[in-house]
């Protein structure tokens, strides 16, 4: 009932996450829907450890390894945010066609 | 599990939910923000509900600074951040709900069709848990957290360099 | 709580702590103790007139006054008075005061950012970076004292400081952790966010009535907080002779509650830029040496 309850939430969760990665023409958006999809990830996981595994301590060490990635994944972001807005005054990913080749 | 705390697992769940799905919903930008951390307490509600006491304090506190810091930087980078004037911040607005839709139905389907085997009744204390945690980051798991550690200090050193201002280049 | 009388006693204890913070306020600015001054201040602020800035976001406007106090208030519930058990009893108290505390910034900047004007927006901004600087010192000395109780129950923690008190065992970890719980309360020589001499009151300064009411009441009782975290934690909590536990507490709290009014008042005002790359140059190098210490303390 329990494992139900957290799986389902948390497919709802990552399903918003995924449509906010593709629907969001701002990069500090996307990460946003990134964040909401990786959140959904660590939700699976907090259910295992205690519904099927309460004595696997890794599972609880995976859960601090994503949010490390998420962390991560904040800072590269912003980096690559705070360069493009230097170089081209904006953070939209309409206006980033000039990364493709030959555009 | 006890009844309360199914409860509270489905409260904080609907919240989040809620939570995530007004971050996307709103014009502005510092809103939506807010609603995101306000998804993750949610989130870590949960999980001090699922007797994660550690994981649920540390979501709570991780992501105060995380998500302001995420405010700060659309104030920086937007145009309209308030959301006073009615910009689009959107494209693709069908597909990105067919595939988002079609993703979570996919991951719903999985989640509930897979025979799992029966939940577990009791859970270490929340004392035992901090111990053995610790326990297995300096035993076993200690290659992994060091390289997660060395990760940080390689996406700084990469986050720093990406961000400085090159001279400007005559074009 | 085992005994509820212990617990009025506490509470009324607190209480009065904070009535006695808000003399003390006035007393680092204007330098003279008026003892009916808060209560008069109170009956004003809710009897005036409630001015809502033009396109305020209603939500954050409603919500950041009280999450500021609902804030500090938890922080507090964790932590010990007596040998018995606190409030909230958790077994992650440390981390649990820290996560406390970095509501108080979110909640500063819902403030700033609600009320649709430049000068609170700015203070808002401004606490986001000195929070963030600070919370590094704050948190790795806080790290330091867990590691000498190997427990993050605040109870254990005191108990660890029996034969020697954590300001003698690591006195650097406590003046970072004085000095960073100075930046998170912004009391005078870190009072960025609410400025009243450059940003006209910052944050604050669109709030009237009820809602700054809740403000000041929730600084106060974020100072009592801190200083009450400053007592668990580096003055050896409950400990002391021939008074009951929570008297001492209580007393120890009140002293370190003063003396950050007092730097405040003898301190001046420092630069922003210089203030952030003090906490990122040395105070947080200097935490990690304090951390370092320990480590080699608790292995000899």
């Amino acid at each position: 009932m329990a494992l139900t309850i957290c799986l389902s939430i948390a497919a709802v969760l990552f399903g918003i996450g995924l449509y906010g990665v593709i629907s969001q023409t701002n990069l500090v958006m996307i990460m946003m829907g990134v964040e909401l999809m990786l959140a959904a990830a660590m939700l699976n996981l907090v259910a295992f450890w205690r519904l099927l595994h309460p004595h696997t301590y890794a599972l609880q060490l995976f859960v601090l390894v994503v949010m490390t990635v998420m962390a991560l994944e904040a800072a590269v972001g912003f980096a690559l945010a705070t360069q493009r807005f230097r170089s081209r005054g904006s953070v939209e990913v309409e206006e980033a066609a000039d990364l493709k080749e030959n555009a | 599990m006890t009844p309360l705390q199914l409860l509270f697992l489905g409260v904080f769940g609907l919240a989040a939910i809620w939570f995530g799905w007004r971050v996307f919903r709103t014009k502005s930008m510092v809103r939506s923000a807010l609603s995101l951390l306000a998804a993750m307490v949610a989130l870590g509600g949960m999980f001090l509900a699922l007797d994660a006491e550690f994981l649920g304090v540390l979501q709570i506190m991780m992501m105060a600074g995380e998500m302001s810091i995420m405010a700060f930087f659309m104030m920086m980078y937007m145009m309209d951040p308030g959301g006073m004037s009615s910009m689009n911040m959107t494209h693709q607005q069908r597909p990105a709900a067919a595939v988002g839709i079609g993703a979570g139905v996919l991951v719903l389907a999985l989640a509930l069709l897979t025979p799992w085997p029966p939940a577990q009744a009791l859970a270490p204390s929340a004392t035992q848990q901090n111990h053995d945690l610790g326990i297995e980051l300096m035993t076993r798991s200690m290659m992994i957290f060091e390289t997660a550690g060395t990760s940080i200090l390689v996406a700084m050193i990469a986050a720093v360099a990406t961000a400085l201002a090159y001279p400007q280049q005559p074009d | 709580m085992e005994n509820p009388l212990t617990l009025l006693v506490v509470l009324l204890l607190f209480g009065g702590g904070v009535y006695a913070l808000a003399v003390l306020e006035y007393w680092s600015v204007a330098g003279q103790l008026a003892w009916g001054r808060p209560a008069r201040l109170v009956l004003h602020l809710l009897l005036k007139e409630e001015i809502r800035p033009r396109q305020s976001d209603t939500v954050l406007y409603e919500t950041a006054p009280v999450l500021f106090l609902a804030a500090a208030a938890l922080a507090a519930a964790v932590l010990p008075w007596s040998a018995d058990a606190p409030l909230l009893g958790l077994a992650t108290g440390a981390l649990f005061v820290n996560a406390a505390f970095a509501y108080v910034m979110v909640a500063m900047l819902m403030g700033g950012w609600a009320v649709n004007g430049v000068y609170a927006m700015l203070g808002g901004w401004r606490f986001l970076g000195q929070l963030i600087a600070y919370s590094m010192p704050l948190v790795m000395a806080l790290t330091a004292t867990v590691m000498r109780a190997e427990s993050m129950l605040p109870a254990r923690i005191v108990t660890s400081q029996l034969e020697l008190w954590n300001i003698v065992y690591q006195p650097i970890g406590f003046g970072l952790f004085y000095l960073a719980a100075l930046a998170l309360a912004f009391l005078p020589p870190f009072d960025f966010p609410v400025a009243a001499g450059e940003l006209a009151g910052g944050v604050w300064a669109e709030f009237t009535g009820a809602r700054l009411l809740l403000f000041r009441l929730g600084r106060l009782l974020l100072i009592m907080t801190l200083a009450l975290t400053v007592t668990v934690f580096f003055l050896g909590g409950w400990q002391g002779p021939w008074l009951p536990g929570f008297a001492w507490t209580f007393l120890k709290t009140l002293l370190v509650a003063a003396s950050f009014f007092g730097v405040g008042r003898y301190l001046p005002r420092l630069r922003y830029d210089q203030m952030l790359e003090w906490s990122w140059k040395y105070a947080t190098p200097a935490a990690l040496v304090n951390i370092l210490w320990v480590g080699i303390l608790l292995l000899l």
